[in-house]
């Protein structure tokens, strides 16, 4: 692997990418299809060296409308498979990810996010959370959405997330930002044999001994539609009872608590610790999946703070659900850097300090 | 299988729901003749096609393999995906002129082009039927449309696009041909083109791709059987009827 | 111990490389290390410039604003980075291609030249990680000289010499 030194205790320095990309590997994807954009190109450069050096799919694409229809295609005959890209190219991706959605299909999709909208620029950024969590793309659905704050975090998450992803038979996004793609960390791998995914009776594999199947999102028949989606949500139901997950620093006895997610959620755990060294009960909420959302631990927890301070690099997206899962018991406030900016530990801490003033 | 006093006989590949095409148009021969080549080459337990959106987005109501639906153009892109995570099954598309010249043309050319190792089925009838008879990327210069209602102007709205002939300007394609459903004679060498397309597949040959010009009376605003006429004449003088490409040596560059 | 550190340079002095080289031996004995290459836009124009953070606790922010230790290796970095430089901070200055006012206690070292008598001004990255080193001895140098050894090892061991020699000139000359 480009550019990793291998260190005692397996520790390896990687790319927040390339820790993804091996991620994958090691959980068994069979077929990645990808099309180049920046921040997330050594995700696609490591597949392209490491998936044929294993036997395995790897397709540069023609744009990412294929990359997503190829990954539709493989994923409905059954093989674990993955797409990975940034924030536009994941605009183009909504369509195949709502078909995939509709059709219940399990696939991994990687979105190292930049600045937007349209072009925006390339740094880290955190705009996409809307459209990761609220759907993205047309209809009445949702999929897994993890966010990750390190580069282990980037590995161990990709690795989880084609097993929730066969589990419940569902899109999975990783939505990771600029920053945790291009930063190299120690991290440990994860080892041993790739997870054995579970049997996939429904996938098309041609109809031997058997009736033929059907994989369609296309239900015409009176009142299909509707069933079909109820038994959407009840899937959904399941997903936010046993998966809702979530990091927690100093909450037990905190007053004010900072709400953070991604990038923004390893700042706030260092603002947290300055505010605790001056005596300030300060507290974090990380979600890590951001759907499904923590709302009730966070409703829990709004009404034990004085208020609560929600950062993102973004002008205030995880903010409605925060305000939702609080419901007005707590004022929330926000500090938002939308435009590239990462913040820095003291301007998370001097936000704080701020309203503890007030 | 039953034989009717006529000799026709239902496909084993081909189920017997009635089928909600209008009377007189290619998709429900093409259908038939689709079932009859996986039949004949007793593959169709290990076939998996993928449906369009279009008129035949509901194909896997009829034919008797399993079927997956894609999103409008991205078929050959399914299909590359399902053939890649399964090499040894044979995958086909079916797509029609507003599916693989429109919207999904740049998956036609791409799937093509890397030589995927698919059999693509091109219902070429020159108008979008299922949305209401609207211009398609293959409407001839002049014919009157539900968006070209003074005729297709080509200053304006661009002329008719060759399938084939852009296909065979490709290193990769093994197999190309255009035929035409207008005549007994024309249905014969459908399905003669469709085994021999699907035949490269199961002998590992590479991508072949089968453009069936085919009438749609609805939208043509004729008689099925001036249809056929229109089918065989016009369209066949815009869209000559031949083969392209075989056993991957353009015969027609 | 919380020691935050960029490198900068022009595009082919080794900048990302002595990065990578760095956080890779650092993370065999502390227990956090980030590493971050200016991507992008950034980088057009000829310069490079990474980030190296080493801590014994968790490392909450991976870009640091202020720096414990900057190295820099072409004047445009000297002149845009130095003022990121913590009051207590340790800066290193090419000054074969530096030419800035520098108070007493930066080290200025004419890394360039020393590398290019010792046959490969590709080599002066490694003089100013010795001239670092001297100074913060957050790694053993028996542990570079191996990596640089291993790195050039098959194709060049002519070169693994050159940068070898280039390290301990720099160390001697921090030192």
């Amino acid at each position: 692997m480009k550019g990793a030194v291998t260190v005692e205790s397996k520790r390896v320095l990687m790319t927040g990418n390339e820790a993804a990309a091996e991620a994958a590997i090691r959980a068994g994807c069979q077929c990645y299809f990808g099309y180049p954009i920046t921040p997330q190109n050594e995700l696609i450069a490591y597949m392209a060296k490491h998936m044929p050096a294993h036997g395995r799919v790897f397709i540069q694409a023609e744009s990412e409308l294929a990359a997503i229809s190829m990954v539709f295609g493989a994923s409905l005959a059954g093989a674990r498979a993955m797409t990975s890209s940034s924030s536009p190219g994941i605009s183009l991706k909504q369509e195949g990810i709502s078909y995939l959605a509709g059709c219940q299909l399990p696939a991994v999709i990687i979105n190292v996010q930049r600045g937007g909208p349209g072009l925006g620029n390339i740094d880290p950024a955190q705009g996409d959370y809307f459209q990761a969590t609220k759907g993205g793309g047309h209809g009445d659905y949702h999929i897994i959405v993890l966010a990750p704050a390190s580069v282990q975090e980037m590995h161990d998450m990709t690795f989880q997330a084609f097993d929730l992803a066969d589990q419940y038979r569902i899109p999975v996004m990783i939505l990771a930002d600029g920053r945790v793609g291009q930063m190299m960390e120690p991290i440990r791998l994860q080892e041993g044999p790739a997870p054995i995914p579970p049997a996939k009776p429904w996938a098309l594999t041609g109809a031997k001994g058997r009736a033929p199947q059907c994989i369609r999102s296309l239900f015409l028949e009176e009142g299909a539609l509707e069933k079909h989606n109820l038994a959407l949500q009840e899937c959904y139901r399941r997903i936010a009872a046993a998966d809702t997950k979530l990091e927690e620093t100093h909450t037990a006895d905190c007053e004010w608590l900072i709400a953070a997610w991604g990038t923004c959620g390893r700042i706030g755990k260092g603002a947290v610790q300055k505010a605790r060294a001056q005596g300030i009960k300060a507290g974090l909420i990380r979600p890590l999946t951001l759907w499904p959302f923590p709302y009730e631990r966070l409703a829990r927890l709004g009404a034990q703070v004085k208020a609560l301070l929600v950062v993102e690099m973004n002008c205030g997206q995880m903010l409605e659900d925060v305000r939702l899962a609080v419901n007005g018991a707590t004022p929330v406030h926000f500090s938002g850097y939308p435009g590239g900016r990462v913040p820095t530990v003291s301007d998370v801490f001097n936000a704080l300090t701020a309203l503890v003033r007030q | 299988m039953k034989t009717t006093k006529s000799g026709y006989r239902r496909p084993a590949s081909l189920t017997k729901a009635p089928m909600h095409y209008c009377a007189g148009c290619g998709h429900s021969t093409a259908h038939k003749l689709l079932a009859e080549v996986l039949d004949e080459l007793e593959i169709s337990e290990r076939t998996i096609g993928v449906a369009p959106v279009g008129c035949a987005v509901l194909a896997y109501f009829y034919l008797k393999c399993d079927i997956a639906e894609a999103a409008h153009g991205r078929t050959p892109a399914v299909a590359t995906g399902i053939k890649r995570a399964l090499p040894d099954r044979i995958v086909f598309s079916y797509q029609g002129d507003g599916d693989l010249a429109a919207i999904g043309l740049a998956e036609t050319i791409h799937a093509a082009n890397r030589g995927e190792q698919i059999t693509v089925v091109f219902i070429n009838n020159t108008v979008y039927g299922m949305t209401g008879g609207q211009m398609a990327p293959t409407t001839l210069v002049g014919q009157v449309t539900a968006t070209s209602p003074s005729g297709r102007e080509s200053a304006t709205m661009g002329g008719p696009l060759r399938m084939c002939e852009l296909l065979n300007t490709l290193d990769q394609p093994y197999y190309i041909e255009r035929v035409a459903l207008d005549s007994h004679a024309g249905v014969l060498a459908t399905k003669k083109a469709l085994r021999t397309a699907f035949q490269a597949q199961v002998e590992g040959r590479g991508y072949s791709f089968v453009e069936i010009l085919s009438a749609c009376p609805t939208y043509f605003h004729r008689s099925p059987l001036e249809s056929l006429k229109f089918v065989g004449g016009e369209m066949a003088k815009q869209f000559p009827v031949r083969i392209f490409r075989k056993e991957g040596v353009a015969l027609h560059a | 111990m919380h020691e935050r550190i960029l490198i900068a340079g022009s595009g082919g002095q080794g900048i990302v490389s002595l990065g990578k080289l760095l956080a890779g031996l650092a993370a065999e004995t502390i227990p956090h290390v980030t590493f971050f290459p200016a991507y992008g836009a950034e980088v057009r124009g000829g310069t490079s410039n990474c980030q190296v953070i080493l801590s014994a606790n968790e490392i909450a922010a991976p870009i640091a604003e202020i720096f414990d230790s900057i190295l820099v290796m072409n004047q445009q970095s000297a002149e845009r980075f130095l003022k990121a430089l913590d009051q207590d901070g340790l800066a290193i200055i090419n000054q074969s291609l530096c030419n800035v006012p520098a108070p007493e206690r930066h080290l200025l070292i004419p890394a360039t030249e020393i590398a290019d008598r010792l046959g490969s001004i590709k080599a002066a990255n490694l003089v100013m990680l010795g001239a670092w080193l001297a100074h913060k001895p957050l790694i053993a140098p028996t542990a570079v000289e191996n990596a640089i050894a291993s790195h050039f090892h098959g194709a060049a061991p002519a070169l693994a010499t050159i940068n070898i020699k280039a390290f301990r000139a720099g160390l001697a000359r921090g030192g």
